[in-house]
């Protein structure tokens, strides 16, 4: 019998401090996943997942019972994500910043912003020049536009989900999503035929 | 008929426009929209979910190493949270229907000449020694089938996957509690099992026999069956030196 996360706890908040290790067991794995889709680098993605199960011990007294605790996990995640992707922007912006120099018409002073290790969270693409292309086009995003995009794109989560995560209304999420559409359609367009 | 916000089209590829029904309507009345509908759906198609980097098999365990020194004690005691958090009332309700499951499941059924014990002879150490062994039995099982199952053709783990997922929460409240009680060989083992657990549970689902081998030859370089073997030995005699010794014998080890 699988001892509920809500059971684990309670065991935690009653000062077993070890029993949250059953919760980081559980979920890390699918909370990384998350991470590195957003992020698209690895070393990033670990850190906001250790960032994240912090964030959720500090918080474990607000949790509510009616929400399930992958759900506000996932919740916590996202907002770390996005605070990691508005720091790493401002950062960027001052620092070292990768540039493509055939960038058409890009925002942000021409300048894409892409992970500066590990793996892109494109490779899935056949075309290596249109995986860069993708990375490049996904870094012009906002981090809450890039974060939207993905949650709604890549994870498959309704307008409803993410504007619970983003503490938007649903209309704003939506509009997210359009304008992360939109940028991306703006710089990859005129390479789709051609890999087709 | 006007044409179609590109708002719009984007959002209907997603069936999150307003008027979903509308816009397909138009979409099929429209070349022109349609033609930019099939844009979006061309692009959108071609930026597929990421490829997400295989993790080690220790790494919610580094994850957990990591973090765990960073988190500060909570405050300790039941009563204040039960009456400030209504979950928490909810989780110990959970613990106690999993207690009397247990107790129930593995209590056995009083012998003739016990007849005239009383409940409150109930020795809960004993409870939990019956648990352990069956926790140690039932993953004895898990690794004895996971040795010999079949490497030709697709592997499918999946039931067994599942079942170390169960055995790895039990598992971790059954090395907490024999840490507390102060045995050794019991937490040792159950640390090692642990272990193992973690690397089935969270391995592919589609496994290669290439992952079959490595996890075979973890099991094996730590000896693991035989450990389980020696020590769920130790704990079926402890269960039955208690049941020689009658109920009220508690202050046995774990």
């Amino acid at each position: 019998m699988e001892v509920t996360d809500a059971a684990v706890v309670a065991l935690v908040l009653a000062g077993d401090r070890d029993a949250f290790r059953v919760l980081v067991e559980r979920h890390s794995r699918s909370i990384f996943r998350v991470v590195f889709r957003m992020t698209g680098n690895q070393q990033d993605a670990e850190e906001i997942v250790q960032e994240t199960f912090l964030r959720a011990y500090k918080s474990l007294e607000r949790f509510e019972l009616r929400a399930n605790f992958s759900t506000w996990l996932y919740r916590i995640a996202v907002n770390r994500t996005l605070d990691f992707l508005n720091a790493r922007k401002t950062h960027m912006q001052t620092k070292d910043t990768y540039q493509i120099a055939d960038n058409p018409d890009g925002e942000e002073g021409k300048q894409v912003q892409l992970p500066a290790t590990g793996p892109g969270p494109e490779r899935l693409l056949l075309s290596a020049e249109m995986k860069r292309k993708i990375a490049g086009a996904m870094g012009m995003l906002s981090p809450s536009e890039r974060v939207a995009f993905t949650m709604r794109h890549m994870e498959g989560r309704s307008i409803e989900e993410i504007s619970k995560a983003l503490d938007l209304r649903a209309s704003a999420a939506k509009n997210s999503v359009f304008r992360a559409v939109q940028k991306l359609r703006q710089q990859l367009e005129p390479f789709v035929g051609a890999v087709k | 008929m006007n044409h179609l916000s590109e708002e719009q089209i984007v959002l209907h590829y997603y069936g999150d426009a307003e008027n979903n029904g509308d816009i397909q309507r138009h979409l099929a009345a429209c070349s022109a929209c349609w033609g930019q509908f099939e844009q979006v759906q061309s692009l959108l198609q071609q930026i597929e979910p990421a490829e997400v980097p295989e993790l080690a098999a220790g790494f919610e365990e580094k994850t957990w190493l990591n973090l765990r020194d960073r988190l500060p004690e909570k405050r300790k005691g039941f009563l204040p949270q039960l009456f400030s958090q209504k979950w928490a009332l909810v989780g110990v309700m959970a613990l106690l229907l999993l207690a009397a499951f247990l107790t129930g499941r593995w209590w056995p059924r009083t012998p003739d000449n016990n007849a005239g014990t009383k409940p409150g002879d109930v020795n809960p150490q004993r409870v939990v020694l019956v648990a352990v062994g069956d926790h140690l039995e039932r993953s004895q099982m898990l690794l004895v089938e996971i040795m010999n199952a079949d490497t030709k053709g697709p592997i499918d783990l999946s039931t067994e996957q599942a079942q170390a997922r169960e055995l790895l929460d039990a598992n971790y409240l059954y090395r907490v509690s024999a840490q507390r009680t102060g045995d050794p060989q019991v937490t040792r083992v159950l640390d090692e099992l642990g272990r193992v657990l973690t690397e089935i549970a969270n391995g592919p689902t589609d496994l290669t026999a290439a992952d079959l081998k490595e996890i075979r030859k973890r099991i094996q370089a730590e000896g693991l069956l035989f450990k389980i073997r020696v020590v769920g030995s130790q704990v079926d005699s402890k269960v039955r030196g208690q049941e020689r010794d009658g109920a009220g014998n508690i202050n046995q080890r774990l």
